[in-house]
């Protein structure tokens, strides 16, 4: 009684086929694996190892797609590099100084020299009155400052 | 059969060290079918192959891994006792090396293609019972993919316990032997699996 009304349920039915369905495609599985299975044993070790056509194609493109990645990361750096190496050039050249400047410069110095001894040369004689005149300003200024130290004191 | 043969012979039925000594007589057994080497390659390798096509979906990989299987148990072949069969223990160096590629596999995510991976087409010239119309043949085709499709899906344990129990045809407690599991945690992982497979199936009706 209870399987009778088991059986005319819809769903257990549906449930039934589903698992029926189920059972088939696993046994299927189980065949086609087997299947595959005997036909691998068959075949020889190299014949299995042979790579697909799409796997050839990719071995033949790796290096060739390696090749185009290092062209263009080296291309601009090597541009780079190029460029930076003539840039630097100029600056080089302004900064190393050339023989005539060297001269020059040497010469500079002589002349500061020889000005510093002339500048701390003793007062001429004709210029000794406003050397005097400096020299009294000096100290009245300073007796001023004792003054108003005093004072403060 | 033989082992009742065996211990008919002997006489030893029933006696308090038959136990011992039908494993000696096992182990012996076992140790004479592990000196010729070549036969045991030749026995088992097809069903070593099987069990890994099955489980990997993967031609290279089952081939290199079934060539491993037998180099290791080659290597530790004085450590086999005897206490499971040959085909036990060989199923059990196939499943640690299945369970080892699939986790290395999952660590190498930018390798997600595989050239010698199966494909229906693989099937084209396979026909369920060796007859049918073509269109028989062709939803038996689709309803293996999808099978197929599913078992990518399960886990290392799952997949192992499908394919022992679908492909092999394996007992559950026989399973349970080969993996080194409990009966209840065999019968979890098959019942998870075909939850996986039955949904995966459902959700392409």
């Amino acid at each position: 009684m209870k399987i009778r009304r088991v059986a005319a349920d819809p769903a257990a039915g549906e449930t039934r086929e589903e698992v029926r369905e189920l059972a088939e495609a696993l046994s299927l599985y189980g065949s086609a694996m087997r299947h595959l299975a005997e036909q691998q044993s068959a075949s020889p070790w190299i014949e299995a190892r042979r790579p697909s056509r799409g796997m050839r194609l990719r071995l033949l493109l790796a290096p060739a797609m390696a090749a185009a990645v290092t062209a263009a990361v080296a291309l601009p750096v090597y541009s780079h590099l190029h460029h930076h190496h003539h840039g630097m050039a100029p600056i080089a050249q302004i900064t190393q100084p050339s023989p005539a400047q060297t001269r020059a410069s040497v010469d500079d110095s002589a002349l500061m020299t020889q000005i510093d001894s002339e500048v701390s040369q003793d007062v001429p004689e004709a210029l000794q009155p406003l050397a005097d005149l400096s020299e009294q300003t000096a100290s009245s200024t300073t007796s001023v400052s004792e003054k108003k130290h005093v004072s403060q004191e | 059969m033989e082992e009742i043969a065996t211990t008919a012979a002997t006489g030893v039925a029933g006696g308090p060290g038959a136990g011992n000594e039908l494993a000696i007589e096992k182990r012996e057994q076992a140790m004479l079918e592990l000196a010729d080497f070549d036969e045991v390659v030749r026995v088992y390798r097809p069903r070593i192959l099987r069990f890994l096509l099955s489980a990997l979906s993967d031609r290279d990989a089952a081939e290199t891994l079934t060539q491993e299987c037998f180099l290791k148990a080659w290597s530790a072949r004085h450590q086999f006792r005897g206490d499971s069969s040959l085909s036990t223990w060989l199923t059990r160096i196939a499943v640690n090396l299945m369970r080892d590629h699939l986790r290395s596999r999952s660590l190498r995510f930018w390798q997600k293609t595989r050239g010698s991976a199966l494909d229906v087409m693989d099937i084209s010239d396979w026909a369920p019972d060796g007859r049918g119309t073509p269109e028989s043949v062709a939803l038996a085709r689709s309803r293996v993919a999808e099978v197929w499709k599913a078992v990518e899906k399960l886990s290392a344990q799952q997949r192992a316990v499908f394919v022992l129990r679908f492909v092999e045809e394996m007992e559950l407690d026989e399973i349970a032997g080969t993996i080194g599991m409990n009966l209840s945690t065999v019968k979890s992982h098959l019942y998870r699996a075909l939850a996986i497979v039955r949904e995966r199936m459902g959700g392409a009706q």
